[in-house]
């Protein structure tokens, strides 16, 4: 086997470690895309039985959106197994409580039931923050592109460019500005 | 007894107050229309003026963008200029709204129903976001992550959520 055919070899088998950012991002939405690299579906080379996921690092998933008014409306079910153990939290709540929570819960959800998952979900490392251990940023060698852009807020943006920026509604003549 | 005394109290209270009060101003910068003072040898004069808007230079009117324009007369500005407005395009939603974040009414945007109804909930979207925290009353928290309970994280919207079934067609004005 030549150098170059090694190398090559070493690359296709080799664990990726990519990154991801999940700030003002669905939870929901992104977790059919971090899936596929976890069970690495992305490769040419991919079989279900054939063990060739990467590592997926989730940053500042504290920053996590969701849509409309799914914080007060979306219920995470827990059951003790005791009679009447059964609780209902709303996502607001789970998230206070540990903010990597959701993300985690919807990766599990977004992949098949079977006796591989406890082990993918290993290879997938949360993080509330912007910090991440020096250790694993050393292996980070990609990054996903986030899915939704983030919205920029209207106090970041600079006041020059602002009353620069092309308007569409005119006052009438006889406004009084407030 | 009490009422004469409220009374006598009033009147020396107007006869303090009404010699400084005056409902005319004369140094408001941001009026369109101002009132201004000036003297012409021994006699005051005031007069209203009208101010040119400052968005007049600006404006984006699509019969100077476009091509080719089609544009029936009927249709307002915004529908003519056919814009897909996002809740996230807080330039464009800032210019419909007051300093404490609420919106214009249809007299002064002069939009059609359709138009004032779907901006109006676009910039609904915008500030349950946070991304106009700016431009909210005064007594409002500026910064979205201290707001209470539920309210403090990210919420994004779709704008298809938008039920334009019911928001009335320009062509249903003369079917009622």
């Amino acid at each position: 086997m030549s150098a170059a055919k090694r190398v090559q070899q070493w690359a296709t088998f080799a664990r990726t470690w990519h990154i991801f950012d999940c700030k003002w991002q669905d939870p929901y939405q992104s977790a059919e895309v971090i899936k596929k690299y976890l069970l690495g579906m992305h490769k040419p080379i991919y079989h279900p039985m054939n063990d060739c996921g990467d590592v997926v690092v989730c940053i500042n998933s504290r920053e996590i959106a969701l849509r409309g008014n799914d914080w007060r409306q979306r219920a995470y079910f827990h059951h003790t197994g005791y009679p009447g153990g059964a609780t209902w939290t709303l996502a607001w709540e789970v998230h206070n409580k540990d903010p990597t929570m959701i993300i985690k819960k919807a990766v599990y959800k977004a992949m098949r039931g079977n006796l591989q998952r406890r082990h993918t979900m290993q290879r997938l490392f949360i993080y509330p923050g912007e910090e991440i251990p020096e250790d694993i940023v050393q292996n980070v060698t990609n990054q996903i592109r986030q899915l939704r852009l983030v919205p920029t807020r209207l106090d970041h943006i600079d006041e020059e460019e602002v009353k620069k920026f092309p308007k569409v509604m005119d006052y009438p003549t006889d406004y009084v500005l407030k | 007894m009490s009422l004469l005394l409220k009374n006598s109290y009033s009147l020396i209270k107007n006869a303090i107050v009404s010699t400084s009060l005056r409902t005319l101003s004369t140094t408001n910068q941001l009026r369109l229309k101002e009132i201004r003072e000036h003297k012409e040898g021994s006699t005051v004069v005031l007069e209203g003026v009208f101010v040119p808007s400052p968005r007049t230079e600006l404006l984006v009117r699509a019969e100077n963008v476009k091509e080719s324009p089609h544009i029936c007369p009927n249709t307002c500005y915004m529908c003519a200029l056919d814009l897909d407005v996002k809740h996230t395009d807080v330039l464009i939603l800032s210019q419909f709204v007051r300093s404490d974040g609420c919106m214009l009414p249809r007299r002064i945007t002069n939009l059609c129903p359709r138009q004032q109804k779907k901006i109006g909930k676009l910039v609904t979207m915008a500030q349950k976001a946070g991304l106009m925290i700016n431009l909210t009353p005064s007594y409002c928290k500026k910064d979205p992550k201290k707001r209470y309970g539920f309210k403090k994280f990210n919420t994004y919207f779709d704008e298809k959520t938008i039920f334009m079934k019911r928001i009335p067609k320009p062509t249903d004005r003369f079917e009622r």
